[in-house]
């Protein structure tokens, strides 16, 4: 049974590899003082981060990206939200379905989704960013979805009850018996649906247009032409501190077990 | 609860578009118009008859089959070993692995390119050391796609399947132990049918992505590499509409027809009563 352990741990050692290694060579090559990979590194240096920063075209996709998020995380929130308190703590058949349909976009080819789109956009003559925001949104709610569904099962409900004998309608028990008690899942929903968009690429492939553009597009552009590149892996690392910084807040919020249950499609 | 179902929340669902688009797929190009209001199958009986599409589908199955195997036979161990870890230090494992998803395709791929390029990392340390005399050419190929896919997609199958094996409650198997079953055994007729319904999500988690991840396809591909998704890209940037939206749908019938090859092999329905 040794034998069997070690390969067990073998495999797990590789996985852990194989899904780390990229984004830890692109951490550390973003430091290099020199235009490509030196072994052994030549030193450390910012250089490339103030290359991103004096970038007009990918600190311009960055605050473009991160303009486009926010919107998405505020829309999918209210939407996710409304879904969750529909369907949250029904059971039956509907309801199961309902809430598969709901969280469908989270495995749908986004690439089709953007063409989807992109047509419904040609057809009515409408801006291409709205296009962009409806596609991202439809990926993003599912997470706000899941997020705040797992805190309305969690709490008693004859809290809401009881606030609603006391003669609060509706909008009042919302307001202050339910929301003081889902903030925490709304807020982590809302930071996954930011996260999803933040770092959406497939989609916005065919929404979005020269100033109009996302940052990992930006990139991508970079990529698919030779020349320094070293741009982007500061670029990327900025993306993945963010990343980072939200995960740790997540975990304040709603603890890391509802996190990596909550989760399908990055 | 006595909120009403608030429709609204439906009214953006994805299904109109995609509904939108497979009546697309069934109008005439035309050279003006997004499309001619004429309805034809001829878009897709030009993907059925072309023998350069059928081999770009065959490529981009091949490869997919190919990702999902080797992510089936790396994960499910790693998963055996994260699912026996405390509560505590599973879920932080398992945050580690759902980071790298969050972190976006272009990022990874690019990762992969500093690793695999003629400058790259694993050719700039070889040439150091003197294992190799020049440059291999590592990148723009079958097998550089397959392994960008493979650890891009690999968390998934990862996560869902040691969600799968830590629900599995522990008298199972001591009930096979104690009925004389050996550790092979009780693996094969109690922990392995138990996971089923973890294997089958990360498995079509896999599939369906694998044949619709074009940015890493077309980073570590290069420009001449085609796989189906691409076909789909070419198409539209090209303003053929009609024929992107035939191909979408070739695409999503053969992730419907691999996922139901999917759940017909792993039976998850065996399982009741719990959620994968």
């Amino acid at each position: 049974m040794k034998v069997m352990r070690l390969m067990l741990y073998a495999a797990f050692g590789l996985c852990l590899v194989l899904v780390l290694a990229p984004i830890v060579v692109i951490i550390g090559i973003s430091f290099s003082p020199v235009d490509g990979f030196v072994f052994p590194p030549a030193g450390l240096s910012l250089r490339w981060y103030r290359s991103f920063l004096e970038s007009e075209r990918l600190w311009g996709s960055f605050l473009f990206s991160f303009r486009t998020a926010l919107l998405v995380a505020f829309v999918s929130l209210v939407l996710g939200t409304l879904a969750a308190l529909a369907l949250a703590r029904r059971s039956g058949v509907t309801a199961a379905a309902m809430q598969a349909l709901f969280v469908a976009p989270m495995v749908f080819p986004a690439i089709i989704l953007g063409l989807a789109v992109l047509l419904f956009v040609r057809v009515l003559g409408a801006p291409l960013w709205g296009g962009l925001i409806v596609a991202h949104v439809l990926i993003g709610t599912p997470y706000c979805f899941r997020m705040v569904s797992g805190s309305l099962q969690a709490f008693d409900s004859s809290l809401e009850e009881a606030g609603q004998s006391l003669g609060a309608g509706p909008f009042r028990t919302f307001y202050y018996v339910i929301v003081p008690l889902i903030w925490p899942g709304m807020l982590a929903g809302a930071l996954f649906a930011f996260i999803v968009s933040f770092g959406e690429n497939n989609a916005a492939l065919f929404l979005t247009a020269p100033g109009y553009s996302t940052m990992p597009i930006e990139l991508l552009g970079y990529l698919q032409f030779p020349g320094n590149q070293l741009i982007v892996a500061a670029a990327s690392t900025v993306q993945v501190g963010l990343i980072v910084v939200f995960i740790l807040v997540m975990e304040r919020l709603v603890g890391l077990a509802r996190i990596v249950h909550g989760d399908r499609n990055g | 609860m006595s909120t009403p179902a608030p429709p609204a929340s439906f009214l953006h669902h994805l299904s109109g578009f995609v509904l939108y688009l497979f009546v697309v797929s069934f109008l005439e190009p035309s050279q003006v118009e997004l499309y001619e209001k004429h309805l034809t199958i001829s878009n897709y009986g030009r993907v059925i008859a072309d023998e350069f599409y059928l081999a770009i589908i065959g490529r981009s199955l091949l490869a997919t089959v190919i990702v999902l195997i080797i992510s089936l036979f790396l994960a499910y161990p790693a998963a055996v070993v994260i699912a026996r870890f405390e509560p505590k230090w599973r879920f932080r494992v398992l945050a580690i692995l759902l980071f790298p998803l969050m972190v976006s395709n272009v990022v990874r791929a690019y990762g992969w390119i500093s690793i695999l390029g003629r400058r790259g990392v694993a050719n700039t340390i070889m040439l150091d050391l003197g294992i190799i005399d020049a440059p291999l050419s590592l990148l723009y190929s079958f097998s550089a796609v397959v392994v960008g896919l493979l650890t891009i997609l690999l968390p998934y199958m990862i996560i869902s399947i040691a969600n799968a094996l830590a629900a599995i409650s522990r008298s199972y198997t001591e009930a096979a132990q104690s009925l004389g079953a050996g550790p092979w055994r009780t693996f094969w007729h109690v922990t392995l049918p138990l996971s089923s319904p973890g294997v089958a999500s990360g498995c079509m988690i896999v599939f369906f992505l694998s044949l619709s991840a074009y940015v890493t396809i077309s980073l570590l591909g290069g420009p001449r590499f085609k796989m189906l998704v691409s076909l789909v890209f070419d198409t539209v940037v090209t303003f053929q509409w009609p024929r992107a939206a035939a191909l979408s749908f070739v695409l999503l019938l053969l992730a419907l027809f691999g996922g139901a090859v999917i759940l017909a092999i792993t039976r998850p329905g065996r399982v009741r009563g719990r959620r994968a």
